[in-house]
């Protein structure tokens, strides 16, 4: 094989200035719940499908998005209603409001660079400038906080959504490093990050409540409810 | 692109010399480094990043998101002589990353004419010492004597681990003058298997680097910073040795004894 991570077109959308929304399973499964649910609300089109050979399909690591260069995950495909395919990072679009919805995977440890550099990639040649990331944060306050790539976002998320800083620390996973990398790319991105519990032993067991909260929000932040 | 190197002004140094103090055991690089870099006030000019570095981002406790990244401050002196302090959140977590990282830097600086290159690493040892020894090996046998000359002592034999001695061993590849500087530490770490900083090993280090570079440098917040963790270690050991006497008397076995 060629290419490590590549990716094929599903379908077309003529979008004017559209804005990313990011969100992979994580914590509580925030972001993917919110992506699913987003999906559906706006009824979004697949558009394109990431491939990487960086991506397994049964991760050795608990939670997924702790990638461990020891632990690299195992190879295969994932079987959905009878039809066999290989894990993927999904982008599906909408026209109202102009959307990309980014649906994450986490590659291994040793990939996930190349695959949030793709993704960037992607979304700059679809003329994205900013980009919105929603993930889950450990706290026992069901509050939604945030993050930017700049003051003025910093700012903006306050004055305009009210939404104040709070999580500090590391954010891992697909999600973390598109996020870090966005900048690089000539966008700007913030993030809502959903206050949940954490369950220690299921770490990324679906919180419907916070992603309802994260999901409120980001409508608000979108212009639709 | 593996290793990327962005300036953020414009960089005209002048009998460049290059000093890397990266993370490692016992932070010493880094904290001698992250210590002159303060004193000194040398001004940032440069990012190095790299999909080496491990795959996470940082939310700063401004709100800011950031990547992992090493940075490049430099600093000119009353002569003109411009140094380079290299140092990071972060080392490349494989050694194929480690030497694509420091090959990239080391060829940032022989682009811009640098003359010498420093390291510092720590040194593990069991042995109780007061004041740290500060071990040195070299690309040349005059660089050596010059090193010895300012205290420190040659380092026979041993291994370097991490960028810190990689940089070394490609500043030979590379003909360029290099000096590493390895400070005596007993390497703590906590009970979750993280590395106890220690800045007297980082000191003791300084000492001799700034000597060697004749850098005047005010070493009093460093040495407050030491006698603190002094302290902190000698608390720690002291419960250790609580722990072992209760143990013993109690006739106690440690569970996983069977």
């Amino acid at each position: 094989m060629e290419k490590e991570t590549w990716i094929e077109r599903r379908g077309d959308a003529e979008l004017i200035e559209p804005i990313a929304v990011v969100g992979s399973p994580g914590l509580r499964s925030i972001g993917k719940l919110v992506m699913e649910s987003l999906i559906a609300k706006t009824q979004a089109t697949l558009i394109a499908d990431l491939y990487s050979t960086h991506m397994p399909s049964i991760y050795q690591t608990k939670p997924s998005y702790a990638a461990h260069p020891m632990l690299p995950g195992t190879g295969g495909v994932i079987v959905e209603s009878g039809k066999v395919d290989f894990p993927k990072v999904q982008f599906y679009a909408c026209s109202t409001p102009s959307l990309i919805i980014t649906k994450g995977y986490h590659a291994n440890f040793e990939g996930q660079y190349e695959v949030a550099v793709k993704v960037l990639d992607f979304l700059a040649e679809n003329h994205v400038k900013r980009i919105i990331v929603v993930a889950g944060y450990s706290s026992k306050d069901k509050k939604i906080c945030g993050a930017a790539t700049s003051k003025e976002l910093v700012a903006e998320m306050k004055e305009k959504y009210g939404i104040d800083i709070g999580y500090t620390g590391p954010f891992m996973g697909f999600s973390g490093l598109v996020f870090g990398l966005s900048k690089r790319k000539g966008m700007e991105a913030l993030c809502l990050f959903a206050g949940t519990e954490l369950k220690e032993e299921d770490m990324e067991f679906p919180d419907k409540e916070a992603s309802d909260r994260a999901l409120d929000k980001l409508s608000k932040i979108l212009g639709f409810h | 692109m593996n290793v990327e190197i962005k300036m953020l002004k414009e960089f005209t140094p002048s009998q460049l010399i290059l000093v890397c103090g990266l993370p490692g055991t016992a932070y010493i690089g880094k904290l001698s480094v992250d210590y002159l870099t303060k004193e000194l006030k040398a001004e940032l000019v440069g990012e190095v990043y790299s999909k080496y570095f491990p795959p996470f981002a940082v939310i700063r406790e401004d709100g800011l998101v950031e990547l992992l990244r090493n940075e490049l401050h430099q600093f000119k002196d009353e002569s003109g002589r411009t140094i380079v302090f290299l140092t990071g959140n972060s080392q490349a977590y494989s050694p194929e990353g480690q030497y694509e990282i420091a090959s990239a830097v080391l060829d940032w600086a022989i682009t811009n004419g640098v003359q010498r290159v420093y390291s510092i690493a720590a040194y593990i040892t069991e042995r109780s010492f007061e004041t740290p020894n500060v071990y040195c090996t070299t690309t040349t046998l005059a660089l050596l004597e010059e090193a010895k000359a300012h205290g420190a002592q040659l380092l026979n034999n041993g291994i370097i681990g991490g960028e810190n001695g990689v940089i070394m061993g490609l500043a030979k590849k590379k003909n360029v003058e290099g000096a590493c500087l390895l400070a005596e530490t007993r390497g703590y770490q906590t009970t979750t298997g993280e590395d106890v900083i220690d800045p007297r090993a980082a000191k003791a280090a300084l000492k001799v680097l700034t000597s060697m570079l004749n850098l005047k440098v005010d070493m009093e917040p460093m040495e407050k910073q030491a006698v603190q963790m002094d302290e902190a270690i000698a608390k720690m050991v002291e419960i250790e040795r609580r722990i072992r006497e209760e143990i013993t008397r109690s006739g106690k076995k440690p569970a996983y004894v069977t």
